[in-house]
């Protein structure tokens, strides 16, 4: 356990180390990863522990992205409260859906929540007063007590101190009764109730939660890209990040971060055949569904399975003790 | 207003609203049959374009290209649903959604791949001049969607009704164990339902192909037959008809009284409030659970 | 005065009566079985009194409370659970997470502290895991603690079915069918343990099942339901001689 942590710490002191060896383009690669992981953490709790299917998340993102951008352009805040207050507002939104949609699943839940992805795009296309409509929004750097995160090594930093954050309370939750809660709504929503588990409002606040995640990566990704518009928050978006926690392994942290890391990486992998790239993430995701059902955390388990002479007990990483 | 404005408002909304019951018949066959909903029924309905694309640039005319892109639809309905379906039937709904629009997605990126997102268009024959009908002038194609519409229903409601196949899909659909054990086909049955919602999807392809042009995007459709479908509680197949003729039927009102934005937003705000106030649709029937 | 009092129930499912006026009334501390069989509408009275299905008709009082028509989870933390007939358990979690997640309702931290573990919720964290420790030793759990319940032997998940209901400290705990699919000696390893509750820890046990022989050994009182409607009520024995109870029974696998 000791050796772990310290590999964790090595790991991110490396990790933190990175501007010092690589180019800016790299830097912000990673940096779009990282919010990609953001993303992904947030996600696995909805979908993956608490078993909830959304088709939104690129809203709540791009609800984060736009509340972040007009705070810092039009009211002229800085970027320790324009963050926060993304993140707000997204939570509420997502409380706002959760709520109707406590009581639907499977279908009519993704339905709504298709109906709810369109709602926003719809909304902010059509404000462009307020949002700069299809038009899109540029954004300044992050803004940290007057300081401006012009040096992309600190931009860098600035992104990397809050995804490691992010996945710190990520973990927390998974471990708490929150986490045991969802698991529970997620596989016996009659056992659940008959624990005392309130399945709706754990639905609501699993949809809340998630909405507070990708609010905040999006209000990050607006400072790293430094440009928004409505077909970022789309869809495709939507997809794209269930992917991530799909082909990572649903439920499980580290299948989160892998799978984000990874599915932005590809797109850079596939560089020289850029046309393909949807082809093959699309491709990557139907694989992925029907042959690795678990994942690649559940594709390790397995080999470490094949490895030991008798079946497991451990399976994967779910708040395993 | 008058009266003639409202009926050829009426007309229109029906012919549009035609389209959308066909595509909401298309996402709820399947789901009687084996519940599940075929997300890339969009793209089947793009593919239908894209494929009546390649057989008119061979020099098909279009009364030759309709039933060859109806087969190949077919063929492609009964392909995926056996090798990409059937293998995942027992997975969790979760899994079942997003690998339907796994392939949606990936139909949508192999067309941009090849013909990027440019609009093509074919010729059809009714394709022309407004007719003159009296007081009203009506779009030809609009007439056509509606009989084809009309057609459909009523060949499907004498296939379920009266074949031997029709009958076998409607007691697979209520319960597919005892199905078996009555010597009926299941997989054949699961692989005709698909066969059959794809050839729709495929034939609104072909119907709007000529109206509106082909390009990637004419996939949103799918939209709107989802809310066909929602309308009729998504069991009923009558249901969906009719959810499709009245979302055509608010659409294009609203658009007339209160302007494009409204329009647009009929669809979400009609999906949203049925899915919150009565998720059963306007035909079906409540479940006693709760949870 | 009753801990579970039903009176003039009725539920219905479309034109069909599953229950039809039943009343019965169930004291505390008492092991009272439910009988009757396949359709006579055991599991719908269970899932009536449970909050998973709101009754046509009649009262259901739990502690001299209104429970009728109650959400389940607050029907739960009245103080009632249940054990489901096919287990239910969380089955990609271990026994122990399981039998952890049962003592939700007894912790109280909010969503912050448990995001940031505040000492609040680690304080918390730490005496629940001890007490769902004992809980599994209490049940002979220990060998699969960290085993994925799903892939135990039925009477094992059995076992942590109860454990985890006992978890959430009930007053009264339903059991449905609490034995179908053990074997004889595990049957009578469950009913020891139930006898164990009842008397050592106070639960009122209310036990559903189709065979009268295990309610024999264990009930104080049964109560006979058929097609709906209640046959008949009173010690097992008494049960087991009476006319009505054996006609209803005929051809029915005992």
């Amino acid at each position: 356990m000791r050796v772990r942590l310290m590999l964790i710490f090595l790991g991110l002191a490396l990790l933190a180390a990175l501007p010092l060896v690589v180019t800016s383009y790299y830097l912000y690669l990673a940096e779009l990863a990282m919010v990609n992981v953001i993303i992904a953490v947030g996600l696995n709790l909805l979908s993956g522990n608490c078993g909830q299917i959304s088709l939104c998340n690129a809203s709540f993102m791009g609800i984060g992205a736009y509340c972040t951008a007009l705070c810092t352009i039009r009211l002229g805040l800085p970027t320790l409260i324009a963050l926060p207050a993304g993140v707000f507002i997204s939570a509420l939104l997502g409380a706002a859906l959760g709520y109707p949609a406590r009581r639907l699943s499977g279908l009519y839940l993704a339905l709504i929540t298709l109906g709810f992805l369109e709602l926003v795009g719809i909304v902010i296309e059509e404000l462009p007063d307020y949002t700069g409509g299809i038009r899109g929004l540029k954004v300044p750097r992050p803004d940290i007590f007057g300081f401006s995160l012009q040096s992309n090594g600190l931009l860098y930093l600035f992104v990397f101190v809050l995804t490691v954050g992010a996945i710190v309370i990520g973990y927390n939750v998974q471990r708490s009764r929150f986490g045991r809660a969802f698991d529970a709504v997620r596989q016996s929503p009659f056992a659940a109730q008959a624990l005392g588990i309130p399945v709706a409002r754990v639905k609501m606040i699993a949809f809340s939660l998630n909405a507070a995640f990708a609010g905040f990566a999006g209000g990050l990704l607006a400072s790293v890209v430094g440009f928004i518009d409505p077909p970022e928050f789309g869809i495709l978006t939507s997809i794209q990040h269930i992917t991530f926690i799909v082909v990572g392994g649903l439920g499980s942290i580290p299948g989160s971060i892998a799978g984000a890391v990874l599915l932005t990486a590809l797109p850079e992998v596939l560089r020289g055949v850029q046309e393909y790239g949807e082809v093959v993430y699309g491709i990557i995701l139907l694989g992925t569904l029907l042959f690795l059902p678990r994942g690649l955390i559940g594709l390790v388990a397995r080999l470490q399975t094949l490895r030991s002479a008798k079946p497991s007990a451990k399976e994967p990483a779910y708040g395993a003790p | 207003m008058t009266w003639r404005i409202i009926l050829q408002l009426a007309l229109s909304g029906l012919s549009i609203g035609s389209i959308y019951a066909l595509v909401g018949l298309a996402l709820v066959l399947p789901f009687k049959a084996s519940g599940i909903v075929n997300f890339a029924q969009g793209e089947i309905v793009t593919f239908g374009a894209y494929l009546a694309l390649i057989l008119s640039g061979l020099g098909l005319p279009y009364l030759a290209v309709v039933p060859l892109v109806l087969v190949g639809a077919a063929a492609f309905g009964m392909l995926t649903e056996r090798i990409l379906i059937r293998p995942i039937v027992n997975q969790p709904e979760f899994t079942l959604v997003i690998v339907t629009f796994a392939i949606g997605f990936i139909i949508k990126a192999v067309i941009r791949l090849h013909w990027q997102d440019n609009t093509f268009s074919i010729d059809a024959p009714f394709v022309g001049p407004p007719l003159v009908l009296g007081a009203l002038r009506l779009n030809p194609a609009y007439l056509v969607f509606i009989v084809s519409t009309l057609v459909v229903v009523a060949t499907l409601f004498i296939f379920f009704g009266y074949s031997k196949f029709g009958k076998a899909m409607r007691a697979t659909a209520l319960d597919p164990i005892a199905a078996k054990l009555m010597g009926i086909r299941v997989g054949s049955v699961f692989s005709a339902a698909w066969a059959l919602s794809t050839m729709l999807g495929a034939s609104v392809g072909l119907l709007l192909a000529p109206v509106i042009g082909i390009n990637p995007e004419i996939g949103h459709l799918i939209l709107k037959g989802l809310v066909a479908a929602v309308i009729g509680g998504f069991s009923s197949l009558g249901g969906a008809v009719v959810g499709g003729l009245l979302l055509g039927l608010l659409e294009t009102y609203a658009g007339a009284f209160f302007g494009a934005t409204f329009k647009n937003l009929v669809p979400f705000g009609v999906l949203i409030l049925l899915l919150l106030l009565r998720p059963q649709g306007l035909i079906g029937v409540s479940s006693a659970r709760r949870v | 005065m009753a801990l579970l009092e039903i009176d003039g129930l009725s539920v219905r499912f479309g034109g069909v009566a599953a229950v039809a006026d039943v009343s019965l009334a169930i004291a505390a501390g008492e092991i009272h079985g439910i009988i009757g069989p396949n359709g006579a509408g055991k599991t719908s009275v269970i899932n009536a009194i449970t909050g998973m299905t709101v009754p046509q008709s009649g009262s259901i009082r739990f502690a001299d409370r209104e429970i009728a028509g109650v959400a389940p989870h607050i029907i739960s933390s009245f103080g009632l659970g249940r054990t489901f007939q096919h287990v239910e358990l969380f089955g990609d979690r271990s026994v122990f997470d399981n039998i952890l997640t049962g003592f939700y309702r007894h912790q109280s931290y909010g969503l912050l502290a448990g995001a940031l573990r505040l000492p609040k919720a680690l304080k918390s964290e730490r005496t629940t895991r001890e007490q769902a420790r004992m809980l599994i030793e209490a049940f002979d759990l220990a060998a699969f603690a960290d085993s994925p319940a799903g892939l135990l032997p039925f009477g094992i998940q059995k076992r942590v079915d109860i454990a985890r209901a006992l978890a959430a400290e009930p007053r009264l705990l339903l059991l449905d069918e609490p034995v179908s699919g053990m074997s004889e000696a595990e049957a009578e390893a469950a009913v020891a343990t139930m006898r164990k509750l009842a008397r050592e820890h106070g639960i009122t046990l209310v036990v559903i099942e189709h065979n009268m022989r295990v309610l024999m050994n264990l009930a104080e009182r049964v109560t006979v339901l058929y097609q709906g409607r209640l046959l008949a009520s009173g010690a097992p024995a008494e049960m087991q001689a009476n006319a009505a109870v054996i006609e209803a029974y005929l051809g029915d696998a005992a």
